[in-house]
């Protein structure tokens, strides 16, 4: 099937994000041009706010104005919540201006009540929900210093005591604790080891006796440095029995359940924060000249600065198609999300290091206009380990990579397109459908033998896939022939590198995917093959291939794009919507 | 290690058989000969701890073609729970 047959497949009206993409939406709109030194939510204003370590308060004011609370409530109790991909996308929005405000204001909210909508009573939501529709800040309290994202260790107790439940212990290292007016608290409830020995509570701190409550000094930290990261300590602290989230011993399995959710949405927001490193690189690039011409101009900074633009494409797919994975896939999100949070902070992370080397000494100037690229440079590492590591994320999908690889890869069928469709809306989120394990049927991948069967006729594309088919091929020998040791915690290094090129491979499959069921995206750049094969060949080139030689065609056509974007104020994303 | 699964053909299984293969599973993860293993010590105790739980899911799954909760392994503890659940959920089946 030609390029041309399968548009004739999609849906003839555009809705969802690709409808227009020519104004820019409305949270956008609100901040306006970052570069204007005059706007109060610039990037100056912003880099000033990080310089103070603080929040940037015009930055709160305008995601009150624009409510941004309500984009975490289900539609069904009031709020937007509806599908994971847009609520990235939102998100990536305040990452784009600020990394602190992203995540303080922004993805905590996601990870404070997302146990809520998916274990919480019904009293509990409503009054979730209006803490959140009122724009009021909430803080997840899940993990302490000591144990880390290992929360079966956790030490806070919760015990019942004269009809009360009384919280006593410490969380440490939570983000925006001490201005919260909601607090989700992951605590012990029995001192048996193992995971059905906690129960997550929701706390409303004004209701608690002040003197049981106790918040503790502010960390200060090198990247989002306006952040407020804190901790607070519970002092034999009575709570209503009513606060439980859930069946008691239930929590593991639903922060399990609801981390999928918060990985894969938190993915995609951070890219905001690589959106602008690249806009500001490239603004350099085409500003500045050296031997003559621009710095743009060199082949070395154009094909780094393609590059840069390649790599958020690829974690844009990927982040989509995990989120998008939560309605279509629910079974499978156990792997796509780890899988998502191990790689996009690594390939972002690349992309920022080599934007660094090409915006020289700028790339450490606190001041000037290029100034941004150094608080969101050091932003990024803190909004990668935010929320999960790589290791943990890893951990999590090593013991379920064998069963695929027994009976998924070669196997299941592609998913319904729906997966991948940017203009299809989704049935709204259902905490209720996630597993916390992956079912043996990994049809995302699925879909590198789907696509990679209708790209037989271009040369590049049929290269590209033949060795990922062929990686396929090797990790599946690879996972079967690992002795069970290798499935346990105990694994060794072999499982974390087979754990790490299945990231890579998913990653391209999700590209595939993308491309070819958006074959009505307004964007002619999209519909081609050009940022398909530079993506495919970028992720070859990180499971050790040499890069393809015809791929260089590509590359130059993603730079003009890249150019023509930086000019229009257009997102990097595969989206691509006006900015300002 | 069981690599090939039956699919869903209905028999009748005894606890012993269900118990020894997951003695032997339990084995093969921690790489000890099958005799050091207990069936009524808790997995944990062997280091085997929540994410751990989850292979354990999908290897019984693939075992006896049932589905099983991803959590099997958090609800009953040691193997003699497994066994005692898994011959139940086993014998409905037939």
């Amino acid at each position: 099937m030609t390029v041309t047959e399968n548009l004739s497949r999609q849906p003839a009206e555009r809705r969802g994000p690709l409808a227009d993409l020519d104004t820019p939406d409305t949270l956008e709109a609100l901040f306006g041009d970052p570069d204007d030194l005059a706007n109060p939510v610039g990037h100056q204003a912003f880099v000033d706010a990080d310089e103070r370590g603080d929040f940037l308060p015009a930055g709160r004011k305008v995601l009150e104005a624009y409510g941004i609370g309500a984009e975490f409530v289900p539609r069904a109790l009031g709020g937007r919540l509806g599908q994971a991909d847009d609520l990235a996308r939102v998100l990536r929005t305040v990452f784009r201006h600020d990394g602190a405000l992203g995540l303080g204001h922004g993805a905590i909210n996601l990870i404070a009540s997302s146990t809520v909508w998916a274990a919480g009573g019904a009293d509990q939501q409503r009054w979730l929900a209006s803490v959140l529709l009122d724009n009021r800040p909430t803080a997840g309290a899940i993990t302490e210093l000591a144990y880390g994202d290992d929360l079966a260790r956790t030490r806070l107790r919760a015990t019942e005591r004269d009809g009360d439940i009384v919280l006593d212990g410490r969380k440490e290292v939570i983000n925006n604790v001490a201005r919260a007016h909601a607090i989700t608290v992951l605590a012990r409830t029995s001192e048996e080891p193992g995971s059905r020995s906690h129960t997550l509570f929701l706390v409303d701190p004004a209701t608690v006796p002040r003197d049981r409550l106790r918040f503790l000094p502010r960390y200060h930290t090198s990247g989002m440095r306006g952040t407020h990261l804190g901790g607070v300590e519970f002092l034999d602290c009575p709570l209503p029995v009513s606060a439980a989230i859930g069946e008691y011993g239930d929590a593991m399995e639903t922060i399990l359940r609801c981390f999928q959710v918060t990985k894969s949405v938190a993915s995609g927001a951070t890219l905001g924060l690589l959106d602008t490193m690249l806009r500001t690189v490239t603004g350099f690039g085409v500003q500045r000249r050296l031997y003559g011409r621009t710095v743009a101009e060199l082949p070395h900074a154009e094909a780094e600065l393609a590059g840069a633009f390649t790599d958020l494409l690829i974690c844009d797919a990927m982040t989509t198609t995990a989120c998008r994975a939560l309605h279509v896939l629910p079974r499978q999100t156990s792997v796509y999300a780890a899988a998502t949070k191990y790689l996009v902070p690594e390939i972002e992370q690349g992309a920022a290091d080599r934007l660094a080397v090409l915006l020289g000494a700028r790339s450490f100037l606190r001041e000037g206009p290029h100034g941004a690229f150094q608080k969101h440079f050091r932003d990024l590492p803190v909004a990668a380990l935010a929320h999960s590591g790589a290791t943990v994320c890893l951990a999590t999908i090593i013991p379920q990579l064998p069963r695929l690889a027994r009976k998924s890869w070669f196997v299941s069928s592609a998913p319904d397109p729906a997966l991948f469709r940017l203009g299809q809306t989704l049935p709204d989120l259902d905490f209720g459908r996630l597993q916390a394990n992956a079912g043996p049927d990994d049809q995302v991948m699925a879909t590198l033998l789907d696509v990679g069967q209708e790209v037989q006729s271009d040369p590049v594309l049929r290269e590209l896939c033949e060795r990922l088919v062929g990686e396929l091929r090797a990790l599946t020998v690879g996972w079967r022939g690992l002795s069970p040791r290798n499935r346990t915690p105990f694994a060794g290094p072999v499982g974390f590198e087979l754990a790490e090129r299945y990231a890579v491979v998913l990653a391209a499959a999700a590209c595939l995917g993308m491309w070819w069921h958006n074959q009505d995206h307004p964007n002619p750049f999209m519909r081609d093959t050009a940022w398909l094969i530079s993506a495919l060949d970028r992720l070859t080139t990180r499971l050790g291939y040499d890069p393809l030689p015809g791929a260089g065609d590509a590359a130059r056509h993603v730079f003009t794009e890249l150019l023509t974007r930086h000019a229009e104020h257009r997102a990097f994303d595969l989206v691509g919507r006006r900015l300002f | 290690m069981t690599t090939s699964a039956p699919e869903s053909t209905a028999q009748v299984v005894s606890s012993e058989e269900i118990r020894d293969m997951l003695l032997n599973l339990v084995a093969s993860y921690l790489e000890q000969p099958v005799t050091d293993i207990r069936s009524d010590v808790k997995l944990l105790d062997y280091g085997l701890d929540s994410i751990f739980a989850l292979t354990l899911c999908g290897d019984v799954e693939d075992e006896y073609g049932i589905e099983v909760k991803s959590t099997l392994a958090w609800d009953y503890p040691t193997i003699d729970a497994i066994t005692g659940f898994l011959h139940e959920a086993l014998s409905e089946r037939v």
